[in-house]
């Protein structure tokens, strides 16, 4: 049976030697076939948790699994890397090398390399072949390194803040590269981002973590489904305490208004106040990026 | 594919080593006949101690071209020369925060166990083609100062020269998969060359089982077989460090 689940995390952790936590209890489950977008600030565990799915570092507790096979196995990682595609977020290529040495070295190790795609990518990317490496430019590289991704016929694509450092048509072109790929291929993309436009225009999932924990996680149309803010005024004094509940991220009090977050939706909220008799109730619909900010300040 | 990258790492370093021991070794043949018009000033010498029946010694040996080759070339220069060229060829490594696209590397369907061992075959057969090139060098080089020099010298001298050189070369391995300049490994490996050096000047007993002694040849000088033991003692000690250097890459994280 294939695995419904590309990715899963169960409760990853991982402390560096020096005592930093990185991971504290990292749970998460990446769809096969979606392109999942891996949410967090700065210093957040992301690209830590990316390492440990490629068997760059060691989880200290917990289990990663990709395909189903144990991440800090180490045959289980060589054979998930042969299915693997990454590209870092340096896009940390072989500097001395040109790109069609490039491309002639990594294809040597992937048996289902696609010369069509390989060719394909030259010309939309406008490689130079003769070109050495270290004289491409920050988004020359990045292409490069989604050329040597996409071609060798992964089933996962896993991407380290693939657009970081891109100007905003470099950015675009990258994008629209990977969505095309992705709906051509059928791959599942797992990809880190604070860039929450970008994760907001291409994701069909996401995971949003902070401090090394999942704070929120799930489809894309879900969340915006279920994060709701809802805006109340009362006749007197707001009654806040009165909303304090599962589901209620936050709620904020200023004289007779009261403005209630909620993660599952909004009609709980409406219920209550209609007991209350509010005066006004205004429901609103919440932005991918009010969900990330309200999540991580949740956890401060 | 990992050969092709372990090469281009090291191929500036391995020609930079080709070069000096070749300058180095063509100088040692060609000024022979300036060596041997002052070896009869030698015996009214009268320098005494240490220094003085060093000094006899190798006048003595001089006295025949191979003796003279076998004292300054392999005894002495290949000693410090081809201890820093081991090691240099041993320094940094596919994974080396140095070397230029490591996560990349990394991210390959490679084990790490793969990286170690391609590395080190990579290095030990660049170390092995330079012991051979200079090696064979002196049978060629030698008619011009109208001397012979026998090629199963040469490749018997490149067979002790390797497998001592591969002690260091090893240790500079495992070093490099701890840090990750390549100057450290490079320099502690030399550190430790120097200091097993003096522990054989201090220690006069130690002398014919040092690894020093290993790569001068001077069993097969003397004798004209080759130092079994000392060559699989030294193999033993490169592979236990090699066997070290992959476990330590293994429990890495980066």
């Amino acid at each position: 049976m294939a695995d419904a689940h590309a990715v899963e995390t169960v409760d990853l952790h991982k402390r560096y030697e020096g005592g930093s936590d990185a991971l504290r209890g990292l749970t998460l489950h990446v769809p096969a076939g979606s392109i999942f977008g891996f949410l967090g600030r700065n210093g957040a565990g992301k690209t830590t948790t990316i390492k440990i799915l490629l068997g760059m570092v060691r989880p200290s507790a917990g289990r990663a699994t990709v395909f189903g096979l144990a991440a800090d196995d180490p045959a289980a990682s060589v054979e998930i890397r042969r299915r693997t595609a990454f590209v870092s977020d340096e896009k940390d290529l072989y500097g001395g090398m040109t790109v069609a040495e490039m491309i002639r070295f990594t294809a040597g190790f992937f048996p289902r390399w696609r010369d069509d795609l390989e060719q394909r990518y030259l010309r939309t990317f406008e490689l130079p072949p003769d070109r050495k490496v270290k004289a491409l430019s920050r988004g020359m590289r990045t292409k490069l390194a989604l050329l040597l991704s996409l071609s060798r016929g992964a089933e996962l694509l896993v991407l380290d803040e693939p657009t970081a450092g891109l100007d905003p048509a470099m950015t675009e072109e990258v994008l629209q590269a990977l969505v095309g790929h992705a709906a051509r291929e059928g791959m599942t993309i797992f990809f880190s981002s604070h860039q929450i436009a970008e994760v907001e225009q291409i994701a069909d999932a996401v995971a949003i973590i902070d401090r090394g924990r999942t704070v929120v996680s799930g489809a894309l149309d879900d969340l915006r489904e279920n994060f709701r803010r809802v805006q109340l005024v009362f006749d007197g004094e707001a009654p806040a305490a009165a909303f304090e509940a599962p589901g209620i991220t936050r709620v904020r009090r200023s004289g007779r208004v009261l403005t209630v977050l909620s993660t599952a939706g909004a009609e709980p909220i409406l219920d209550r106040a209609r007991a209350l008799h509010a005066v006004s109730m205004d429901v609103v619909p919440v932005t991918l990026k009010e969900i990330f900010l309200e999540s991580v300040t949740m956890e401060e | 594919m990992l050969w092709y990258k372990s090469w281009r790492d090291t191929r500036w370093r391995f020609f930079v080593a080709l070069g000096v021991l070749t300058l180095s070794g063509t100088g040692v043949v060609l000024i022979y006949p300036r060596v041997l018009a002052l070896v009869p000033l030698v015996p009214s010498s009268d320098a005494g101690g240490e220094l003085g029946q060093r000094i006899r010694e190798i006048a003595q040996l001089s006295r025949e071209f191979r003796g003279y080759i076998w004292a300054q070339w392999f005894r002495q220069n290949v000693r410090q020369e081809w201890t820093v060229v081991s090691a240099l060829l041993g320094t940094g490594g596919l994974v080396a925060q140095g070397s230029t696209g490591a996560l990349f590397t990394l991210s390959l369907p490679v084990s790490r166990n793969q990286l170690v061992a391609v590395r080190a075959a990579a290095g030990l057969a660049e170390l092995l083609i330079v012991a051979l090139t200079v090696a064979l060098l002196l049978p060629i080089v030698a008619p011009v100062v109208g001397q012979r020099y026998a090629v199963t010298d040469a490749v018997a001298h490149a067979l002790c020269m390797f497998a001592a050189g591969a002690v260091f070369f090893s240790l500079a391995c495992l070093l490099s998969t701890s840090f990750d300049d390549p100057w450290r490994p490079l320099l502690i490996a030399v550190l430790a060359a120097a200091v097993l050096g003096a522990c054989e000047t201090v220690f006069r007993g130690l002398q014919p089982y040092s690894v020093f002694a290993v790569m001068s040849g001077d069993v097969y000088f003397r004798t004209g077989h080759l130092p079994w033991i000392g060559i699989l003692a030294s193999a033993g000690v490169s592979a236990a460090l090699l066997f070290v250097a992959t476990v330590n890459l293994a429990r890495r994280d980066f």
